[in-house]
């Protein structure tokens, strides 16, 4: 069924894509209308792809008039050929359905459970519906008189995006909604686009009931926050260079993105917060070309590895890298059926790993190290070729961070800070202990320092 | 009376017999609005009207004591530290430039870091703090963090002459002993154990967590804390590392108000104050710290300065709007803090009797900000 659809899809999309961008550029929106005013929203963005519900063709019609791309949203329990009656250019398929998705003429994108996408195929679109609300998660300190603690934790995706795009080059789609009952404020969107963008993916742009319903009267104070949201998504969209670099720290997590990979507040987020740049490598793909670079390896994997790819560890070590296997008997554990977080039990058995791989760490500079950076994530990206490389940041403060400093180990002399803001600007770079660093000066919502040689 | 009644009383009956020899030294208050505004000017001018730095700096070794309480990543409505309840990295500068320029040969500022004995260099970056702007300050800038040995090889001893509180001996990182001047730099806020957090109860921050730390070692001190000291020295769990020798009433109480007090009254000794200098331009109300419910940010807009610490901490404490010679109970001593300047008055290190200090600059009336 799936050579089926694939071959069908194959005969079909030359001629879709001569009228519609290429899958792998669709920049996505739930769109909550049917009436085509509503696209005048879209003009002038980089917004290019509506997902609706129950498509009417004279919508579509509309759609395909300005150049958008018209996704027909199917749950489980729907007939997809109803869609297609409104001449849709593509459908998804958006739930946990029983059985694989029928064949279509027209491009498919799976909105899977976690535990159900199909890492490393051949779609040009990878997606789930199933994702954390990311931000700061709330001080469980509410006593009087708490005590200062050491870190901030941050809900996020980040993980869980870097182990699937480990898998394969595909897009990958985030495609969870905003939390219900809840006006989600501007800089709370931003942050969650910022955040799948830094880690190479597209959150499809989803609007709480509030800015559905203020959009749709056009307040000004919701056209306000949709020019923001745009704008960040044209300010990713407009560097798809970007998009097209993999991570690029000296530090790799051996992981099997079908397991623990793929569950939110696992290792890879842990290191994340501690703004070490990590790079995940499936373990299916564990080469010495995977390695390349990287100084210290964690083995998640324990004696799930086959013996070549213990081989490349042992490599690894041999010629001088640092490896963490995880306890005897370790067992990365595959997500329950729905669930994308770890539970308390699954938390507490990841301590003593997570105890060795922080004394791993330490306070090395595995790459790159930022400093006054609490309230953000961070992601270290590699150009192919190794001439430039990037530090996006994303802040998920209320509050724009002043005084971020970067030191970076790699032989880049030049440095530009890029921001959705319109700053570009040269940064002065100056030499440290360990290699160079540059200041920064503020950070809103997100902030790009590209590194060049 | 209890034992424990009785304990109490005699770890303060110093108070009873020094409080009226307790020396005066004059205090200069300055109004700053912001952290815009030319600090190291208002800085220089009260050092100008407290008769000039440069007879007690000028090629001396001067360590500062800087006060960043609790971890870089605890902030308060997502404001930089340096606003709220760290001092901010503009008065470090405009200090260091002072002491430079009044001669000073090298400038170490030091603290023990929140559960880290790691480079300060790199807990000042991780405060939004630029290091380089503040070792371009002066010549012979440097840094040190005393939460463990740091630098030094041994750490330093300080015995205490005659009755100590808490304990008969604070082992410290060398810095506190290898230096001819030792500057309090703190800020201007409120303390849920202390009532006030200046310049007395910033130098609790010079207390290692190698040994006095919740993770210290039961013998040996451990070099890489990664805890507060809350069991040892605010409840009183357990004893220190044995390299340091143990409380001298053990039991006699569990409570941070009665013994944190004491044990920043007794640092006060061991380890005089040659400047205390206050960074009130902005700070936080209701307590030290982010972690204390009902904490606001405060703009009180003023720098203060002397060269007594428990003189210029009345002053302050005035300046808040709360009498420095209140009791436990009172503003701002609430619950079970123990006024900490009067028990250093207690051990002779200053006066709290503001009748007694000469204030100059700006009128404590007209500086007052209140907290309450």
């Amino acid at each position: 069924m799936r050579m089926l659809r694939a071959a069908v899809l194959a005969g079909f999309l030359p001629l879709v894509c001569a009228a519609i961008p290429k899958p792998a550029d669709w920049v996505p929106v739930r769109w909550p209308w049917m009436d085509a005013a509503s696209l005048d929203l879209l003009q002038g963005t980089a917004v290019n792809c509506v997902l609706v519900r129950h498509p009417e063709p004279a919508f579509t019609q509309a759609a395909t008039a300005r150049g958008i791309v018209t996704l027909a949203v199917i749950t489980p329990g729907e007939d997809a050929n109803l869609a297609l009656a409104a001449k849709v250019d593509g459908v998804v398929f958006e739930g946990d359905f029983p059985a694989e998705p029928p064949a279509l003429p027209v491009p498919v994108v799976e909105l899977a459970p976690r535990y159900k996408m199909k890492l490393g195929g051949s779609a040009p679109i990878v997606g789930t519906y199933q994702g954390v609300w990311p931000g700061i998660a709330a001080n469980e300190g509410a006593s009087a008189h708490a005590g200062p603690t050491s870190s901030v934790w941050i809900d996020t995706n980040t993980g869980f995006l870097r182990a699937v795009r480990a898998f394969g080059a595909s897009s990958v789609w985030l495609a969870n909604q905003p939390p219900e009952k809840t006006a989600v404020s501007t800089a709370r969107y931003q942050q969650v686009i910022a955040e799948a963008a830094i880690s190479g993916a597209r959150w499809v742009i989803a609007f709480d009931a509030d800015l559905t319903a203020r959009l749709a009267r056009r307040e000004e104070g919701a056209l306000g926050t949709w020019r923001k949201i745009t704008a960040l998504a044209a300010y990713f969209e407009s560097h798809p260079e970007w998009r097209a670099m993999r991570e690029n720290g000296q530090l790799a997590v051996v992981q099997d993105p079908e397991k623990g990979g793929l569950l939110s507040g696992g290792i890879l987020d842990m290191i994340a917060v501690k703004h070490t740049p990590v790079r995940p490598v499936a373990g299916d793909r564990l080469s010495p070309q995977a390695l390349e670079g990287a100084t210290m390896a964690v083995n998640i994997e324990g004696d799930d590895l086959t013996a070549p790819q213990r081989q490349v560890l042992r490599d690894f070590t041999r010629s001088g890298g640092m490896l963490l296997n995880g306890p005897p008997g370790w067992k990365d554990p595959a997500p329950p059926t729905g669930k994308i977080t770890l539970d308390n039990a699954e938390l507490q058995r990841l301590s003593d790993m997570w105890k060795d791989v922080n004394n791993l760490i330490g306070r090395r500079n595995m790459g790159v190290r930022l400093f006054n950076v609490s309230s953000m994530l961070s992601n270290y990206l590699g150009a192919p070729d190794g001439k430039s490389a990037v530090v996006h940041l994303v802040n998920y403060a209320d509050y724009p961070v002043e005084s971020v400093t970067l030191h970076y180990l790699a032989d880049f002399p030049h440095a530009t800070l890029i921001t959705p803001e319109g700053i570009n600007k040269a940064l002065e770079v100056y030499k440290t202990d360990e290699g160079w660093g540059v200041d920064i000066d503020r950070v809103v919502v997100c902030a790009t320092i590209r590194l060049e040689k | 009376m209890t034992r424990r009644e009785w304990l109490a009383l005699i770890s303060t009956a110093p108070l009873l017999r020094a409080a009226p020899e307790a020396p005066s030294a004059p205090v200069a208050i300055a109004k700053c609005s912001t952290y815009d505004e030319d600090v190291t000017a208002k800085l220089s001018t009260l050092f100008d009207q407290l008769g000039g730095i440069g007879g007690l700096v000028r090629n001396k070794t001067v360590t500062v004591k800087v006060n960043m309480t609790g971890p870089p990543s605890q902030r308060l409505q997502g404001l930089a530290l340096g606003r709220t309840h760290y001092v901010h990295p503009k008065v470090v500068g405009a200090v260091a430039h002072e002491l430079g320029r009044a001669g000073a040969r090298r400038i170490n500022f030091v603290e023990s870091a929140w559960a880290t004995a790691g480079p300060l260099e790199d807990v000042m970056l991780d405060s939004g703090w630029n290091v380089r702007t503040i070792l371009a300050a002066a010549p012979g800038v440097e840094f040190e963090n005393t939460n463990g040995l740091g630098k030094g090889k041994r750490y330093a001893r300080f015995k205490f002459p005659g009755t100590a509180y808490m304990y008969p001996e604070y082992v410290l990182n060398h810095a506190y002993e290898d230096t001819d001047v030792f500057v309090s730099l703190a800020k201007l806020k409120q303390h849920y154990d202390c009532g006030v957090t200046l310049s007395l109860k910033n130098c609790f921050g010079c207390v290692p967590a190698s040994i006095y730390g919740d993770d210290a070692g039961a013998d040996d001190p451990n070099e890489k804390p990664t805890r507060g000291r809350s069991d040892v020295v605010h409840f009183g769990k357990r004893q220190p590392a044995k390299i340091a020798p143990p409380e001298l009433h053990p039991g006699f109480s569990n409570t941070g108000g009665v013994r944190v007090s004491r044990v920043v009254a007794d640092l006060s000794v061991v380890r005089p104050i040659h400047l205390a200098i206050i960074d009130g331009i902005e700070s936080m109300a209701g307590g030290e710290g982010p972690w204390i419910r009902g904490v606001r940010p405060a703009h009180p807009g003023v720098l203060i300065a002397g060269l007594n610490p428990v003189c210029t901490d009345a002053v302050s404490t005035a300046v808040m709007g709360f009498n420095p010679r209140a009791g436990k109970g009172e503003a701002p001593f609430f619950r079970d803090a123990d006024n900490t300047l009067t028990l250093a008055e207690a051990h002779g290190s200053g006066t709290t009797d503001l009748k007694r200090i000469d204030v100059r600059g700006v009128a404590i009336a007209e500086a007052m900000y209140k907290f309450l």
